[in-house]
C-alpha cells in the first residue's frame, strides 16, 4: 500500500475514534503517532513539541491569563454589572433581555478572551432570568452559546494569540483588528434576536430610564476600567498582550479583595439579589468581590480549562508539522489557487474553515489550517491582518455549528437544555454570523481601519 | 530483541551513574521504550497506591501544582510590569520562567482533567450505547491514554535528558537548569497513567454493578 492509502486509513480510523467519544487530544495524538510510523519519522518530535510549544515563547502565556481574567470578573461581580448596564440600555426593546445577554457577551469578551468562559458566565447568569421572563429555554440557551462566539473576536482573544504566535503576526494588531468585526457580530445577532422575539412575543419590556442607565453604567465602571486598561495597554504598546493579561488578572484580584469589605459596609447587610435600580450609588461604586480564600477555587476552574485547551494546542502543532511534511499545504494550496482570483480564493478558504469548524475545535482548525491558507490568501493580495480576522470569525462560527459546536456543549452544560434541542435557534444565529462574516470578508477596512500604523 | 534488552539494561546502568551525558546517550536508544513502559505502568501503579493510601494527596497534589503555578505566573508578570513602570527595572527571568510554569500547569491540568473526564470529546453516540458498548468505549479510552502516556514519558524524558546533558540554563538566571522543569512532563504523564488506571478500575466496577458509567462532567467541579 502507498503512504497515501495508509494516511487515508489512519484518518478514517481516528474519525471512528472521534465518533466513539475518544477525547480530541487522543484523536489528534494518535493520528500523529500513526502518520509518524507511516512516514518513518521519529516520535521524539512529539515529546519535544509537547514541551517546546509552551517554553519557546512568552506570547502563548496570555491564553491562561485571559481565561483567569474571565473567571475573576465573573466571581467579583463585574460581569453582573456589565450585564445590568446592557439590560438597562436595551431592555425597552422586544427581546431586550436576550439582546442584553448578547451585549453582555460582547462586554465580557472585552475583558476575557475565551468563548467558553463567555458562554458559561453569561449563560449561567442570564438563562434563568430569561426563562423566568418568558423566553423559550432553548432560545435562551442558544443565545448564550451564540453570544460566546464573540469571546474570541472582541479583544483580548485567546485564539488571536494562538494565530499571531503561529503566523508571526503582531498580536496587538490582531486584537485591534477584531474590534469592529466583533461588534458587528454582536449587532448582527441582536437583529436576529429582536426579530425572533418580536415574532414570538417573548420578553417583558422595561422603560428606558436615564437614571437606571446612568446608575448601571456607574456600577459597571470597574468593568469599563478593565476594558480600557487592556485596550489602552495593547493599543499604545505599553504592554504586550501577555503583560496586559497579567495586569488585568492583578487588577481583578485587587478589586475583588478590596471590594468585599467595602461592599458589605455600603450595602449595610441588605439582601444581595436586589435589582440594580434598587441599589444606591454608593453600593454601585464597588462590586461584590470575593475573599482571599476563594482565589484558589477561582484559579482552579481556569487551570482546568487551560488543562483542556493547552494540550490540544501542543498536539495540534505536531499535527500541523506532519501535514506540512505530507505536502498538505501544496495540495490544499493548489486546490484553492485553482479556484481563480482574489474572491474565489477567499471564499474557498472560508468554505474550508467553515467545514473544518463543523467537525473540529477551533484551536486545531487554526493551528492546522492557518499556516496553509494564510500564505495562499496573502499571495492573491489579501491583507494578512484582514485574513486573520476572516479566518477567526469563521472559526468562531464553528463554536455553534454541529456536530462539534463547543459553545453548544457549554451552553447545554450550564443551562441543562439538551444539546440537540439548542440547534433550532442556534441555526438562526449562525445565519446572522455568516452574513457578518461575508460582510467582513468583502470589507477589509473593517479589520484594518483602527490599526495604528495604517 | 536481545539488543533492545541490552539497551534497556544500559539505560538502567546509566541512570545510576548520575551522569547526564551517559543518561542522554542511553535514553536515546530504542531500549528506552522497554524502560518507559515499565516506568509508566509501574509508576502509575505506585502513584495509584499512594493515592489510595493517602487520599489527601489524591485530592490536592495536582490541584496545588496547577493553582500555585498559575498564581505565580500571574504574580510574576503583574509585579514585573509594575516594577518596569514605577521603578524602571525588571527581573531578567520574568519572561523566561513563566513559560516553564505554564508547561507544568498544562500537563498537571491535563492529568486532572483525565480524573474528571472533562477533556473535549463528542459523546453523543457513546451516551446512546448499551452498557457493554459504553464499557468498550471507556476501555478504548484507557488503552489510548495509556499508549500516549507511554510515548510521551519516553520522548519527553529524552528532551529533559538532552537538556541536562547540555547544561541548558533558564535564560535570565545563573544556575537554574531547564531540565528541572522539563522533567515534570514525563512525571505528569505518569500521573495521567495513574488516573487512567483509576478510572478504568472504577468503570469496571460500575459495569459489573450495573451503575451509570458515564457521568456528566462539570468544569470547575469535582
Amino acid at each position: 500500500m502507498t503512504d497515501a492509502t495508509w494516511i487515508t486509513i489512519i484518518s478514517l480510523g481516528v474519525t471512528v475514534f472521534f465518533m466513539l467519544g475518544v477525547p480530541v487530544f487522543l484523536v489528534i495524538g494518535y493520528w500523529v503517532v500513526a502518520c509518524s510510523f507511516v512516514l518513518g519519522l521519529t516520535l521524539d518530535n512529539m515529546g519535544a513539541a509537547l514541551s517546546d510549544v509552551f517554553t519557546d515563547g512568552f506570547a502563548l502565556l496570555a491564553m491562561p491569563l485571559f481565561i483567569l481574567t474571565g473567571d475573576l470578573i465573573n466571581r467579583s461581580g463585574i460581569a453582573r454589572r456589565l450585564s445590568d448596564f446592557a439590560y438597562s440600555c436595551i431592555g425597552w426593546l422586544r427581546g431586550g433581555l436576550a439582546m442584553a445577554a448578547l451585549a453582555a457577551c460582547g462586554l465580557f469578551a472585552a475583558i476575557s478572551g475565551s468563548n467558553s468562559a463567555t458562554t458559561a458566565t453569561i449563560g449561567s447568569m442570564l438563562h434563568p432570568e430569561m426563562v423566568k421572563g418568558g423566553y423559550d429555554e432553548r432560545f435562551s440557551a442558544a443565545t448564550a452559546a451564540a453570544g460566546g462566539t464573540v469571546g474570541i473576536i472582541i479583544p483580548p482573544s485567546i485564539i488571536f494569540i494562538v494565530y499571531g504566535f503561529l503566523m508571526n503576526l503582531p498580536i496587538s494588531d490582531l486584537f485591534v483588528a477584531g474590534i469592529i468585526p466583533g461588534t458587528l457580530m454582536v449587532v448582527g445577532m441582536q437583529l436576529v434576536c429582536w426579530v425572533v422575539c418580536k415574532v414570538n412575543g417573548w420578553g417583558h419590556l422595561i422603560p428606558l430610564n436615564l437614571n437606571r442607565v446612568l446608575k448601571t453604567a456607574f456600577g459597571a465602571w470597574l468593568g469599563f476600567f478593565a476594558i480600557g486598561l487592556v485596550l489602552w495597554g495593547i493599543y499604545t504598546g505599553k504592554f504586550s498582550p501577555t503583560e496586559a493579561a497579567g495586569v488585568t488578572v492583578g487588577f481583578c484580584i485587587i478589586v475583588g479583595l478590596i471590594s468585599l469589605p467595602l461592599y458589605n459596609i455600603m450595602s449595610k447587610g441588605k439582601a444581595e439579589d436586589r435589582a440594580a435600580v434598587d441599589k444606591s450609588f454608593s453600593e454601585m461604586l464597588v462590586v461584590e468581590g470575593f475573599k482571599l480564600t476563594e482565589i484558589p477555587t477561582i484559579t482552579m476552574r481556569s487551570a482546568q480549562i487551560t488543562g483542556i485547551l493547552a494540550p490540544l494546542i501542543a498536539v495540534s502543532v505536531v499535527m500541523q508539522q506532519i501535514l506540512s511534511l505530507l505536502g498538505a499545504q501544496e495540495v490544499i494550496g493548489g486546490f484553492v489557487r485553482g479556484m481563480g482570483g482574489y474572491y474565489a480564493v477567499l471564499f474557498t478558504a472560508m468554505a474550508i474553515v467553515f467545514v473544518a469548524g463543523m467537525i473540529l475545535e477551533s484551536l486545531p482548525v487554526t493551528i492546522i489550517l492557518a499556516p496553509i491558507l494564510a500564505p495562499i490568501a496573502h499571495s492573491v493580495g489579501v491583507d494578512p491582518i484582514h485574513f486573520s480576522v476572516i479566518f477567526l470569525v469563521g472559526a468562531s462560527i464553528g463554536f455553534i455549528t454541529p456536530p462539534y459546536g463547543l459553545n453548544l456543549y457549554v451552553a447545554s452544560g450550564v443551562t441543562g437544555v439538551p444539546y440537540f434541542r439548542l440547534l433550532r435557534y442556534s441555526v438562526m444565529y449562525m445565519f446572522a454570523l455568516l452574513a457578518v462574516w461575508i460582510f467582513v470578508a468583502l470589507t477589509p477596512e473593517l479589520a484594518t481601519v483602527l490599526l495604528p500604523d495604517r | 530483541m536481545e539488543m533492545l534488552f541490552a539497551e534497556a539494561s544500559a539505560l538502567v546502568a546509566a541512570l545510576f551513574t548520575n551522569d547526564a551525558w551517559e543518561i542522554s546517550e542511553a535514553i536515546g536508544k530504542p531500549g528506552a521504550w522497554i524502560i518507559g513502559f515499565i516506568v509508566t505502568l509501574g509508576g502509575a501503579a505506585i502513584v495509584l497506591a499512594i493515592y489510595r493510601a493517602v487520599p489527601f494527596i489524591e485530592r490536592h497534589f495536582e490541584r496545588s501544582v496547577m493553582v500555585w503555578s498559575y498564581l505565580i505566573i500571574a504574580g510574576i508578570i503583574f509585579v514585573e510590569v509594575f516594577r518596569r513602570f514605577v521603578l524602571s527595572e525588571q527581573a531578567p527571568w520574568s519572561t523566561t520562567l513563566p513559560p516553564f510554569l505554564f508547561l507544568i500547569m498544562t500537563w498537571f491540568g491535563c492529568s486532572f482533567n483525565i480524573k474528571l473526564r472533562t477533556h473535549l470529546s463528542f459523546n453523543e453516540f457513546r451516551i446512546a450505547m448499551p452498557p457493554t458498548g459504553r464499557m468498550f468505549c471507556l476501555a478504548l479510552d484507557a488503552v489510548l491514554w495509556f499508549g500516549i502516556c507511554w510515548i510521551v514519558v519516553v520522548t519527553s524524558s529524552r528532551v529533559a535528558a538532552n537538556s541536562a546533558s547540555n547544561f541548558q540554563i533558564l535564560l535570565g538566571t545563573d544556575d537554574v537548569l531547564q531540565w528541572w522543569f522539563l522533567v515534570t512532563v514525563p512525571l505528569a504523564f505518569v500521573l495521567m497513567a495513574a488516573r487512567v488506571l483509576s478510572n478504568l478500575l472504577t468503570d469496571i466496577r460500575n459495569y459489573r454493578s450495573g451503575e451509570e458509567m458515564i457521568q456528566t462532567a462539570v468544569i470547575g467541579g469535582e
